[in-house]
């Protein structure tokens, strides 16, 4: 059953691209002086790595957030990693900075990690709820922030933050999923490099210390690497929320395996989900795409909570 | 081998402590009085300038750390939905030859070995620990009411082990003060963050000191120590 779900997944996610508005036929995408080519290449290829790539980050960094700050609610976006790279966004919009609207998002990120590393070198010892408050707080901050850039900006302005906000995989050119690739990579290495570490911080803190982890240096380092892997996630697609929270739940809930031995499927499924989200984005409207964010909240929420429900 | 000199927090209060090598130990006190507050100053979870075999124990690296000293809390905390016994277990296996499985039949918990921690009783989340804690097989391990939550049989089993050589030093914090009796380690017995009472077990379990510090709540009748309800 397991497997012939891993199967089906890959099956939709090579079939995805052929699906459009425009269908792309199988043979001609090797023939460059067709439509289908640049169609493929060019605009539906990027598409679906980025939307794979994204889910899988999300996801992956979703379950490792909870297992840090063993709360099943912590997600990236809980300590405002995301708000910030959407301030970065929104700043570069109002002030004329179309043009580097992804490396605004990515520093808004940056800049997130590094007043949270700097409150966590202040904490006295690592206490990762105050953590998650700074965080909320922060979240608040931003928001409030935004308001302001949205009360300077005009119409087309305030539309293109909004717009940014509900969440795209829009990217054309294979050479611009190169970043989200490179943060996948870097994520999963480092996952599977701290796996045992990352299993003794499931049963607690302290357990983990006395069995010879450098708590504080591995929450470190894994917080700051996921945020940033997120940073450039969210850069390039706004931020889709919701995936970060369910994906690991979803696949805890099927599995009943403790989490480290979920990081695969999870970054697998996570792409899979925004594969699919995408798909019914680009094919449900009429002449334009539906956000993919609604389409994320619309399908996940409630399977999640079926699965809650379903839950003894 | 441990020293502890002069340490105070909100709790303790400039409280010295010393143990040598070999030496066991149990430490007594009302709920409240700072027990596990201590053990967390001693196994380094509470950052403090304890010295292990003559050298601060934030200086030795977490390897050599594990080494030394471990602490088994009053509670099995654990935050996976998932995480098996046999798994937990397994991430304690650190300085022992011994194979987890030969704990799992000492101390009966076969059965639950693929059943996740946070699925089982009290109780055999209380021989879990134990176990671990063989597994480990560090020189100090310092127990947290290791007899809490047990069946009189299991506390018996418990007890045995404790008093076993799997085990190098011992620092046990209880209630259970026939274990304490039995076992015949020198006591401690702290009250309001304060040492109040270091010696033998002989010096400390007779009739007038069990008065002093227990009043009427606890009887010595021939060889065994009752709590009167």
């Amino acid at each position: 059953m397991k497997y012939l779900m891993y199967f089906l997944a890959i099956i939709l996610i090579i079939l995805a691209p052929f699906h459009g508005q425009i269908p792309i036929e199988f043979y001609n995408i090797n023939n460059p002086t067709s439509v289908a080519y640049k169609l493929f290449w060019e605009i539906r290829l990027p598409r679906i790595l980025v939307a794979f790539f994204a889910g899988g980050i999300l996801s992956l960094g979703g379950l490792i957030f909870q297992s840090l700050f063993k709360n099943p609610m912590s997600t990236p976006y809980t300590l405002g990693v995301a708000t910030g790279s959407t301030l970065g966004v929104a700043f570069a919009i109002v002030f004329g900075f179309g043009s580097f609207v992804s490396l605004f998002g990515f520093f808004g990120a940056l800049f997130t990690v590094l007043i949270l590393f700097t409150l966590t070198l202040k904490l006295k010892s690592y206490e990762t709820n105050s953590l998650l408050l700074v965080g909320i707080a922060l979240a608040f901050f931003y928001n409030a922030a935004l308001m302001i850039l949205f009360y300077l900006s005009d119409e087309s302005q305030s539309f293109e933050i909004i717009r940014f906000t509900m969440g795209s995989v829009d990217v054309v050119g294979v050479e611009n999923t190169l970043p989200i690739i490179l943060a996948s990579l870097g994520l999963l290495s480092l996952s599977f490099f701290y796996k045992k570490e990352l299993k003794l911080l499931l049963t607690s803190n302290d357990y983990a210390y006395l069995k010879g982890v450098n708590v504080k240096k591995v929450n470190t380092i894994l917080l700051v690497t996921v945020s940033l892997a997120v940073g450039v996630c969210v850069s390039l697609t706004g931020p889709i929320g919701f995936v970060g929270l369910i994906i690991p739940h979803i696949l805890k809930t099927i599995h009943k395996k403790s989490a480290e031995q979920l990081m695969l499927p999870i970054f697998f499924y996570g792409g899979f989900f925004l594969v699919l989200s995408d798909l019914i984005a680009r094919n449900l409207g009429n002449n334009s795409d539906i956000p993919i964010g609604i389409i994320t909240a619309f399908l996940g929420g409630p399977f999640f909570i079926y699965l809650i429900m379903r839950r003894k | 081998m441990l020293k502890l000199s002069n340490y105070s927090d909100d709790i303790l209060k400039n409280l010295s402590l010393t143990l040598n090598n070999q030496q066991s130990l149990i430490i007594l006190g009302s709920n409240g009085a700072g027990k596990s507050t201590l053990a967390k100053v001693l196994c380094g979870i509470t950052p403090s300038d304890i010295l292990l075999q003559n050298k601060p124990l934030y200086q030795y690296t977490t390897k050599e750390r594990t080494k030394l000293i471990n602490y088994i809390p009053a509670k099995l905390e654990i935050f996976d939905d998932y995480l098996s016994l046999d798994e937990y277990l397994n991430l304690s296996k650190l300085h022992t030859l011994l194979e987890s499985s030969n704990m799992l039949k000492l101390l009966a918990l076969e059965k639950l070995k693929n059943k996740p921690c946070q699925q089982l009783s009290s109780g055999e989340q209380q021989l879990t620990m134990l176990a671990s804690a063989i597994l480990h097989n560090a020189k100090i391990t310092i127990f947290d009411e290791p007899t809490a939550n047990l069946d009189p049989q299991k506390s018996r089993d418990v007890f045995s082990v404790l008093k076993s050589k799997l085990f190098q030093s011992k620092i046990i914090i209880t209630h259970d003060l026939n274990l304490a009796y039995k076992i015949g380690y020198d006591v401690l017995y702290i009250k309001e963050g304060k040492i109040v009472f270091s010696n033998s077990s002989e010096e400390f379990f007779t009739e007038s000191n069990l008065n002093d510090f227990f009043g009427t709540s606890v009887k010595r009748i021939k060889d065994e120590i009752m709590v009167n309800l």
